[in-house]
């Protein structure tokens, strides 16, 4: 763990309902997030002197601005910090790191990292026009969304590996299991579903299924962030972040040498992250990773070293991923089951914070201590890897 | 011939040449002046050796499929009536990987690995599309 990261600590945590549609305004589920997030931490909104993420409330007649002038306006507050607003799947998870190190480095003493989604739109993952990032004349004319090149990444797999639809959906399967258990997962009341029933759904960028894709749902969380000293008068646990690690590879998957993998070639992310934690894959009670299609926990279960490259497929199929299993992750039943909203890395980091303060209720892993999560992205391909562990 | 409902390139200066190339059915790539690295998508200068010098170069058109997958939902309405349809990541022989459908082919006879050859498709007097189909 770095000097400078053990100055800091994530002291509370909100999530607000996740549904199909809301039928709220996104600025109203942004107040419920921050002051839910401050409640659970036991602070009020005048102890928020920084914040990170994307803020609904500049999308509403503000224009794209600095979120933090808005944030004070609006909630009769002065920052001293505004960290940067990403959209992607990944960016809350930047957005603790970047809360952590103006914490640690001072410039602020609690940041906010939000995310709320509560725009008109759902679906399956994935309707957008075929654009490529790199610009849309290599994509759209062909009628390629870049979803689809999640249909890539698994027929490739399959190919080197013998990676199989069943174990594709076995993905689906076991994070729909997780999601019975979690009261707030969109999928909750919708029953299990078996590998058959994701080989029956039907086909969307094939090889994948209706049910290995995640839908898109709306709906909000919120984490804050402190100081090491302030943690110890609250009313949680202290979460540390032990390890965090990037690794960028590539705009469009043209120029990857390999298209089965998201952390460069050799887990550089992960790697990179369990060295500055000092632990091993062994060492991870609980781990939250980024499904939004079944094939991409297979991938980052071998880009993390948690079994070896190409034997993700065989691994998931073992039940090692299921609560109950040697490596249970998306216990709260990941993109695919719990929620998709917007940018869903933070429902990742909320549910470690719980599993490792212990109230993770039916699903919580017993003695959780060291939780890792893992972002990737298959368009501006990249992987993020975190490792939070109670005090 | 009835008006052409895709969505067309929209060539920017650096890849208007690309395009030039595929009205004139030759599959050009950029080839690096200082390392001999080929490159695609164009880029101002290459990343290999980061000179900004290149020459655009003739492909022979020949590769094999990489990976693919094939659509069955469509991402804009003008594909709704050609669902399902194969869109491949091919292997130039050359080295470089392009995007685009796979035609002449029944979408369940798709492989990893099979041999394609790139085909043109005029869609209208300005626009030419390429697309491969089994070599």
């Amino acid at each position: 763990m770095s000097d400078a990261l053990k100055k800091v600590a994530i002291v509370g945590v909100y999530e607000s309902a996740q549904a199909r549609r809301l039928n709220r305004t996104p600025e109203d589920l942004y107040k419920e997030i921050v002051l839910g997030a401050l409640n659970d931490a036991g602070l009020t909104i005048k102890d928020v002197d920084g914040v990170v993420g994307g803020n609904p409330l500049l999308n509403e007649g503000e224009g794209r601005g600095m979120p933090g002038s808005v944030f004070a306006e609006y909630f009769g507050t002065e920052l001293r910090y505004s960290g940067q607003a990403l959209t992607a799947t990944q960016a809350p998870a930047l957005g603790i790191l970047h809360a952590m190190e103006a914490v640690a480095t001072g410039r602020a003493s609690t940041v906010l990292v939000a995310m709320a989604a509560a725009t008109p739109g759902f679906g399956v993952a994935g309707g957008d026009s075929g654009q490529s990032v790199s610009g849309d004349q290599w994509l759209s004319p062909f009628g390629l969304a870049r979803v689809g090149y999640y249909g890539m990444f698994a027929h490739r797999h399959m190919h080197e590996y013998g990676t199989t639809p069943e174990q594709l959906a076995r993905v689906a399967v076991n994070h729909r299991k997780h999601a019975l258990l979690n009261p707030n997962a969109i999928m909750h009341d919708r029953g299990p579903i078996t590998v058959s029933d994701v080989l029956g759904s039907r086909m969307i960028y094939d090889p994948l299924h209706l049910l290995d894709c995640s839908p898109v749902n709306e709906g909000g969380g919120a984490i804050i962030v402190t100081t090491e000293e302030r943690a110890r008068s609250l009313k949680h646990p202290a979460i540390r972040v032990l390890g965090f690690a990037e690794c960028y590879s590539a705009v469009d998957i043209f120029h990857l040498p390999s298209i089965t993998a998201f952390d460069g070639n050799g887990g550089q992310s992960g790697r990179d992250a369990f060295a500055m934690a000092g632990v091993t894959p062994n060492d991870i009670d609980v781990a939250q990773i980024s499904d939004h299609f079944s094939i991409s926990p297979i991938i980052e279960l071998e880009d993390l070293g948690f079994c070896k490259k190409g034997e993700g497929g065989a691994f998931v199929e073992s039940g090692a991923v299921e609560l109950g299993g040697k490596m249970p992750i998306n216990t709260n039943g990941g993109y695919l089951s719990h929620s998709h909203a917007g940018s869903p890395g933070i429902f990742d980091i909320i549910e470690l914070v719980r599993q490792l303060r212990g109230e993770a209720g039916e699903r919580q892993v017993p003695n959780a201590r060291i939780g890792l999560h893992h972002g990737v992205g298959a368009t501006y391909i990249s992987a993020q890897t975190a490792i939070l562990a109670r005090d | 011939m009835s008006e052409y409902q895709k969505p067309l390139p929209t060539p920017t200066e650096l890849t208007q040449p690309f395009w030039d190339g595929v009205r004139e059915e030759k599959l050009l790539v950029q080839k690096c002046s200082g390392c001999g690295t080929l490159r695609h998508i164009p880029k101002p200068w290459c990343a290999n050796c980061l000179s900004d010098d290149y020459t655009w170069s003739q492909l022979s058109g020949k590769g094999e499929v990489y990976s693919y997958t094939i659509m069955h939902r469509a991402p804009a309405t003008s594909f709704q009536t050609e669902i399902p349809y194969a869109v491949a990541l091919v292997e130039l022989e050359e080295g470089v990987r392009m995007i685009s459908n796979l035609v002449g082919v029944p979408i369940e006879d798709v492989k990893i690995g099979m041999p394609v050859k790139v085909v043109y498709e005029h869609v209208n007097d300005e626009a030419a599309l390429f697309k491969f189909a089994p070599a």
